[in-house]
């Protein structure tokens, strides 16, 4: 026993020995017991299954027994492949670096070929440049020193210190003197050419300059035989254009001709050259040759330009209306018709400039786009802003812009003078609703702009905008708000009362005349006249600055579409013309002005008697009464007659737009003063009834003399005849609230029970008791 | 120009608060904010209803004081040594986003050389802004300031034009030399009822602290102006159906009207 759980004590039992033997307690023996017992019974259960597997472990061993011999020859066999691999492997790294052994021996051989051949091109440089040199055959003398040049320096290096080192030396010394030399012989041949002015061999040597590296003296000596040529021609075409006599065809512009051959002369030399700067000195060089071009081009320019400001006594001409403008009137006034020979001569010369200049720049650019293609974003910039900067600031162009600064300020006193002429001999034609002044301020100021704009200049066509903006805005519209302010003579009922309106007999007894003075005016029909004319001129002008402002983003866009002016251009336009609207708006309000103070001065003081006169028919009537109305209309049928005869005279005088507009003022008017006295009024049944028929009358009148819908100003009114209408006070509640359908009542339930209580047989209890 | 008005606002012109003048003593205003009324109306349209606002400022001032310069490290941030007289007039757009709306500031350059004049005042008209450039270290270049902006002011409508008076070339003067300067410069300031800038366009001292202060004066100005009218608008409205004649509005009601009609 003891045994035994010693045994169970080491086989890991739950209860250990000294426990068991601690144990005192029968109840706690038999516990221990029963769980000792239980434990035995897991244990054996155990270990009948692993026997049970005894048979399936043995079956296994023996399967690995017979695999034993089969491993030693797997292990045999990959030691043979190990073995052949690393042979393989070695025998592979052999043959590579052999073929790398050959492959730095071919790359050595090439070297020592090319090496040996740049001996041998060195020698036979040598050699050739001598014979070339005695033949005075420099090209071939050229492509020596050139060869020579475009060799690698560690072979001449090499050479020197190779076996025949002196003899090379020797000859290479020979070779740099040779080179020296015949830059010298280039060069002086070349001058040679130039004084003979042998174009052939000018452009011998020309050819020859790059091959010795002298690239930018080629390109500057040849500038200055070209030059010279440009020098040449300008001078004769210059002094032609002095002796052209005053009658010849284009005498007038001589000297825009004069500055076109120039420039004509330059481009066809930069078209004839290019070819041969780009085949021999490569592509990007052009700007070089531009860059001395553009410099004798500048001095022919100043010679051009004195002699104009000379012969056209152009800075006094300036002066003398510096001063006109200055002083206002003075005593040797300029007749601005002279100016427009010399207003176009300066525009000319401008266009060509800057048809000349955009020349330069579009082959310059594409010559860079060449020639700089390989280059940083860094170097091209740098190009076009050298490019930039040449044609901004040549002398071409500030002399350009010095004449055109002066011709803004003679066109602009040629707009001005044309304009005020234009305003004093301002004249009325039969049938006309504007006045002369318009049409021809148009005409004046569109023919301003239209010289400016011909001179291509955007800086010039914007000044030139601005200033007729200028002019539209102050001066002009000042002469027509001076003219409105005038104001429209009221006319009492009475002067009305005398029959159609005089206005009208006045308007047609000038029109048979066929004209009639703006100015002078005397009688107060010729004051309406006058204002009624000053409206619509304010309105065509605003119609006018709009149509100009199109026209001109039309033109504009055309000159930007033929690559004129850049962006900057463009957002210039676009600044002055967005101004120019601005200004149309303002003639806007000035119209809404003056028929604010036409209605207010001619119309109200009259409508609003006709309209009290209402109160004095009664609406309180009965059966008798309203079949006398019926047969004799007491009130509308008046009315409509007198509004007739007003707006007759407006109808004739005004355009159909501002007619529009000042009938919309009057409906207005009517509907606000007619509403006042229906207030003021009392009515019986019919009474209502009678005031509906009228108000009726009174809408059919109103829509046939408006385009716009009159219903909505009288809706207050419609309502208010509905109301007086009624048969009981109750019964408008068929017309409220719920019941309204589609009606929006736009008088408030206070309004309603005011217009109830006009009818007096309404009881005012009724009207009290009323829900709305 | 509509390209512009598409791409968005470059971060570095967004401005939300009024910036600082340079000097109390010659300035158009104190205010550390933008006006109340004109930051409520930004606010409320910030969704982008309202059309592209823009300005137009004119500079103007001696040959060779620097104006050219001072616009270049502002628009372009370059500053070049090599002079080049201005011919004609130049041209920039600087859009500036102010409070949430975009602002469109062109800047006219004009040439000081007498001969050009003629054509340099013709662009003076229309300008809400005059900027007029002196050199700090060229006293007689601030005398002739006078002239300048008188020049340009003959070309707008009275009242309509803010105008600025700066000092340039400021890294060539010692502080107390530009002190001295100065003071004179503020005195004609107040007398042009100008506000005073000092700048470098060679260190970019002051120049982009200036040009925002200007735009957003400009913004604040032309705000303004609008409220305005448009508080005129509304009045005339009040007034009644006199002097409505907008035709769309009736012919909108048309049908309602109709019905109306029939009803009765
Ligand atoms: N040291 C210094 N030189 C300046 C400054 N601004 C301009 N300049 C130089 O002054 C000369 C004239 O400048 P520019 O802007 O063309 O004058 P503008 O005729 O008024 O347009 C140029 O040579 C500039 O380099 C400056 O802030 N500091
Ligand atoms: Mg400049």
């Amino acid at each position: 026993m003891a045994n035994s759980l010693g045994f169970q004590g080491d086989g890991g039992s739950v209860l250990s020995m000294e426990h068991v033997r601690s144990l005192t307690d029968l109840q706690d023996l038999k516990e221990a017991y029963e769980r000792l017992c239980a434990e035995e019974k897991d244990v054996e259960s155990e270990l009948l299954t692993l026997l049970g597997q005894q048979t399936i472990v043995e079956k296994k061993m023996l399967a690995l027994q017979r695999m034993g011999p089969n491993l030693q020859l797997i292990e045999g066999d990959a030691q043979q492949l190990s073995g052949m691999i690393t042979f393989t492997c070695n025998l592979a790294e052999n043959v590579s670096s052999k073929v790398r052994q050959l492959d730095l021996a071919k790359s050595r051989l090439y070297q020592a070929i090319q090496r040996a051949d740049d001996i041998l091109d060195l020698k036979f440089c040598m050699d050739g440049v001598q014979t070339a040199m005695k033949n005075e055959d420099y090209e071939q003398a050229a492509a020596h020193i050139h060869r020579y040049l475009c060799l690698d320096k560690s072979v001449i290096e090499l050479s020197r210190q190779g076996k025949e080192g002196n003899i090379i030396e020797a000859n290479l010394h020979h070779l740099q003197e040779a080179e020296q030399h015949l830059k010298v012989v280039v060069s002086e041949k070349f001058d040679a050419a130039t004084k003979s002015g042998d174009l052939p061999q000018v452009e011998r040597f020309f050819k020859i300059f790059p091959l010795l590296g002298l690239h930018e003296e080629g390109i500057s000596k040849f500038s200055g035989y070209l030059c010279k040529q440009v020098a040449k021609k300008a001078e004769e075409n210059l002094q032609l254009a002095l002796g052209t006599e005053g009658g010849e065809r284009r005498a007038a512009l001589i000297f825009a001709d004069t500055l076109t051959l120039l420039f004509e002369g330059i481009a066809r030399i930069v078209e004839t050259h290019q070819p041969i700067l780009e085949t021999y000195y490569g592509p990007g060089r052009l700007y070089m040759l531009i860059k001395h071009l553009q410099a004798e081009c500048d001095r022919q320019v100043e010679k051009v330009v004195d002699k104009f400001v000379q012969h056209r006594d152009y800075h006094r001409k300036f002066q003398q209306v510096q001063s006109c403008m200055m002083r206002g009137s003075s005593t040797d006034k300029i007749e601005p018709r002279d100016l427009d020979p010399i207003l176009s001569e300066v525009t000319l010369m401008s266009a060509r400039t800057e048809l000349y200049l955009r020349f330069i720049k579009r082959r310059v650019v594409s010559d860079f786009e060449v020639g700089d293609s390989m280059a940083t974003e860094e170097v091209k910039q740098e190009h076009l802003q050298n490019l930039d900067k040449l044609i901004k600031h040549c002398l071409l162009s500030c002399s350009v812009q010095e004449l055109i600064g002066y011709y803004i300020t003679m066109e602009e006193f040629y707009m001005r003078e044309s304009v005020n002429k234009a305003v004093a001999m301002d004249t009325c034609e039969r049938g006309q609703l504007i006045s002369s002044m318009v049409d021809d301020v148009f005409y004046i100021v569109k023919k301003c702009i239209g010289r400016a704009l011909s001179s291509s200049s955007i800086d010039c066509l914007c000044a030139m905008i601005n200033l007729s903006t200028t002019m539209l805005e102050s001066d002009f519209r000042e002469v027509l708000c001076n003219k409105l302010r005038m104001g429209f003579p009221a006319t009492t009922f009475q002067d009305i009362q005398r029959g159609v309106t005089s206005a009208v007999n006045l308007m047609q007894s000038s029109l048979q005349q066929g004209k009639f003075d703006t100015k002078g005016i005397e009688s107060n029909d010729e004051a309406k006249m006058s204002f009624l004319v000053s409206l619509n001129n304010v309105e065509v002008c605003s119609e006018n600055i709009m149509t100009l402002k199109k026209n001109l983003e039309n033109d504009c866009n055309k000159m930007f579409s033929q690559g004129l002016g850049g962006e900057q251009a463009k957002a210039k336009i676009d600044s002055c013309l967005s101004d120019m609207a601005s200004v149309s708006n303002k003639f806007k309000d000035l119209l809404q002005e003056g028929l604010g103070e036409l209605n207010s001065t001619a119309v109200k003081p009259q409508v609003k008697p006709w309209i009290n006169l209402f109160l004095s028919v009664s609406h309180n009537i009965e059966e008798e009464e309203f079949n006398d109305y019926e047969a004799n209309d007491p009130w509308v049928q008046q009315f409509i007659v007198n509004l007739e005869q007003l707006m007759a005279e407006f109808k004739a005088g005004l355009s159909s737009v501002i007619y529009e507009n000042l009938t919309s003022l009057l409906t207005s008017l009517i509907a606000m003063e007619l509403e006042k006295v229906v207030l003021k009024s009392t009515f019986s049944r019919l009474g209502g009834l009678q005031f509906d028929k009228e108000l009726r009358s009174l809408i059919a009148y109103l829509t046939t003399v408006t385009t716009w819908t009159i219903r909505d100003k009288f809706a207050r009114l419609t309502q208010m005849a509905t109301i007086l209408n009624l048969e009981r006070v109750t019964e408008i509640l068929d017309y409220w609230g719920p019941n309204s359908g589609p009606l929006t009542w736009r008088l408030t339930p206070a309004e309603v029970r005011q217009v109830l209580a006009l009818r007096i047989d309404f009881r005012s209890e009724d009207i009290k008791r009323l829900r709305l | 120009m509509q390209n512009l008005q598409v791409a968005p606002v470059s971060r570095s012109r967004i401005i939300s608060n009024m910036p600082k003048p340079y000097t109390p003593e010659a300035c158009h205003q104190y205010q550390t904010q933008f006006d109340a009324e004109v930051q409520t109306v930004c606010q409320q349209r910030n969704a982008g209803a309202i059309g592209l606002k823009m300005s137009k400022a004119v500079m103007v001032g001696d040959l060779y004081v620097g104006k050219t310069s001072l616009i270049n490290r502002f628009c372009k941030n370059v500053f070049d040594r090599d002079y080049k007289a201005t011919i004609g007039v130049d041209f920039e757009i600087e859009r500036f986003e102010i409070l949430g709306i975009p602002f469109n500031f062109q800047i006219w350059d004009t040439a000081g050389q007498e001969k050009f004049k003629c054509i340099a005042s013709a662009y003076y008209r229309g300008a809400q802004v005059i900027i007029t450039a002196f050199d700090l270290g060229d006293i007689s270049t601030l005398e002739n300031t006078r002239r300048w902006v008188q020049d340009a002011l003959k070309e707008n409508e009275p009242d309509t034009c803010s105008i600025f008076l700066v000092g340039t070339k400021k890294d060539t003067l010692s502080e107390a030399e530009l002190e001295r300067t100065e003071q004179d410069a503020v005195r004609l300031a107040i007398d042009l009822q100008a506000e005073y800038w000092s700048v470098s366009a060679k260190t970019g001292e002051n120049v982009k602290e200036f040009f925002f202060r200007v735009a957003s004066l400009a913004f604040e100005q032309s705000m303004k102006k609008e409220l305005e009218k448009n508080r005129g608008n509304t009045a005339q409205i009040g007034v009644g159906n006199l002097i409505q004649l907008d035709g769309n509005s009736s012919d909108k009601r048309e049908n309602e009207t109709q019905l109306n009609m029939n009803c009765c």
